[in-house]
């Protein structure tokens, strides 16, 4: 691990702290940055994050916001994978049969999937919304493109570093190039490529989450809903369940994870 | 012992089918979206005139072609670098102060070879506050600060330090608890302190690996810049927010130019110098 030496690493350490402090110097340091009466709304924020209001109104509306949210996240990331395994393939140049023919493969589809996932989702959802309305079906593609864009160069890296041997047993007995992707490259990279799809699946709800910003239902805008209420207490409570959402889909996955890798 | 195993699995891939199932149901369903109408004429028509905006078709006034709106840009491209700098910068700092109770071979003190009644304490609560900030997202996050903060770069890199933190913290803990325990404890029975321990002991085996996920997360963060300027929270996504509002087609090419070259800047960076750590 440690093989670059202790004075590389001063020098980079020293350089790294002043990039730090030639960020802080961008603010002008003063009570001027708060607002009048800005940490008594601090102190009622985190007053109110001990309780939380969970009259039975507020419950429903929270598990029915929980489910918008987490069928969102579903159904994008199932149309993500799709992407990714359609793109991540064609641009691990796997199928490609010549050497010139694989750079250009790789070159095209690895720039598409750069470009997906360089706009975060909510300028995707955001254009969406812009020009096909207020639809589901603006979030589900606005989750589905940056998503495919990420698991598809993950899933590309994965499929380039699957070792030769096996591949070139497969070849040396004659089977064709989708044969090889099949039997040789998607076994060997199966495993993993579940797990990172679930520790995605994770960032996927709380994406979702957000995504009500732009007025997409979901526990987020409840969350906005409430904040410009000013009612800290419902704010806390629908923050409550996106928590117990994440944990819940973590837990799934950590559990998953430890099954498939043994 | 192979069939609980295999029971868990297949179990899991049955309530993926169901969620996948009943997630598109209710999507086109319920919620009575619907494809062919998506692309009704009308709606094709906005999606042209938005995308005819964009680059510039019948605007009497185009950014990109204007100096002014470019060096305008390139100063909030600046600020926005800023603030990921400062977000990442933030939560490396309390990172580090809290990461070190926080890895399960500290508190049941199999590493440091000291064990205090009040370290499961501290364990669970610094573990309690990852979560926490690991489960809010960012622009949530940011709709809270910027009550309590001026419209300005401070509260957006505030607003990221507290969703990111609670994901470095998570992610290098568990490379504490991973690491080699025998040189670490040898500097504790040797009479190391807690600082002693943290700078000689864990911080050179441990330190190019959190360099790695630092360095991944600030790619993640400067992806992030711009949704919590949405909110207000400055840098490039406050201006995009507001040449959205205002209709200004042309800036918002103007400023996603920007954004995308700050990406790939990001993304270029962090894989060379996770290749130069390595």
């Amino acid at each position: 691990m440690l093989s670059f030496d202790l004075h590389k690493r001063k020098l980079l350490t020293v350089f790294l702290l002043l990039i730090f402090i030639w960020s802080l110097l961008g603010i002008h340091w003063g009570p001027e940055l708060f607002h009048t009466g800005g940490m008594a709304t601090a102190g009622q924020v985190f007053a109110a994050m001990l309780q939380p209001d969970f009259s039975a109104e507020i419950v429903a509306l929270g598990i029915e916001s929980s489910w918008i949210t987490l069928a969102y996240a579903t159904a994008g990331m199932s149309l993500a994978l799709i992407l990714a395994l359609l793109f991540g393939i064609l641009g691990s140049g796997v199928l490609a049969s010549g050497k010139r023919s694989r750079t250009f493969m790789k070159g095209t589809f690895r720039g598409i999937l750069g470009f997906m996932r360089a706009i975060h989702e909510l300028v995707w959802a955001l254009f969406f919304v812009a020009s096909f309305g207020l639809s589901p079906f603006a979030a589900v593609f606005a989750l589905a493109i940056p998503y495919g864009g990420i698991l598809g160069r993950i899933f590309a890296d994965m499929l380039n570093d699957v070792p030769d041997e096996p591949i070139e047993a497969l070849r040396a007995s004659g089977a064709s190039r989708l044969q090889c992707l099949l039997y040789g490259y998607l076994p060997a990279v199966k495993a993993s490529m579940i797990s990172y799809s679930m520790y995605r699946f994770e960032c996927a709800v709380r994406s979702s989450a957000i995504m009500s910003f732009v007025g997409l239902g979901g526990l987020g805008y409840q969350i906005q809903l409430s904040l410009n209420d000013l009612n800290y207490h419902e704010v806390w409570s629908f923050m409550y369940f996106l928590i117990v959402l994440v944990v819940l889909i973590d837990g799934w996955s950590t559990m998953l994870r430890k099954r498939i890798s043994i | 012992m192979r069939k609980p195993k295999f029971t868990f699995l297949t179990f899991s891939v049955y309530v993926f089918l169901f969620l996948i199932a009943a997630s598109w149901y209710f999507v086109v369903g319920v919620e009575k979206a619907s494809l062919i109408e998506l692309f009704s004429r009308e709606n094709l028509q906005y999606a042209g005139k938005f995308f005819k905006g964009l680059v510039g078709v019948g605007e009497e006034k185009i950014a990109f072609l204007s100096k002014d709106s470019w060096s305008e840009a390139i100063k909030l491209t600046v600020e926005t670098l800023q603030m990921s700098i400062m977000a990442i910068g933030f939560s490396t700092v309390v990172m580090f102060l809290t990461v070190l109770p926080a890895a399960r071979n500290v508190a049941d003190g199999t590493l440091t070879l000291s064990k205090k009644w009040y370290s499961f304490l501290l364990f669970g609560l610094i573990r309690i506050s990852y979560i926490f900030s690991r489960a809010i997202p960012e622009l949530v996050w940011a709709m809270i600060v910027i009550f309590i903060f001026k419209p300005g770069i401070l509260p957006g890199a505030i607003a990221l330090a507290l969703h990111n933190f609670g994901i470095l913290g998570k992610l290098c803990a568990e490379v504490i608890e991973d690491t080699d325990s025998r040189p670490i404890r040898n500097l504790a029975s040797a009479g190391a302190g807690r600082m002693q321990i943290l700078l000689y002991g864990v911080l050179p085996s441990v330190l190019p690996q959190f360099l790695t996920y630092i360095l991944y997360r600030w790619e993640v963060i400067m992806r992030t810049t711009i949704v919590v300027g949405f909110v207000g929270a400055g840098g490039l996504g406050q201006q995009f927010k507001l040449s959205m509002s205002f209709f200004h087609y042309t800036e918002i090419t103007l400023l996603l130019v920007c954004y995308i070259v700050l990406v790939l800047i990001a993304d270029f960076l962090s894989e060379r110098s996770r290749y130069f750590v390595k």
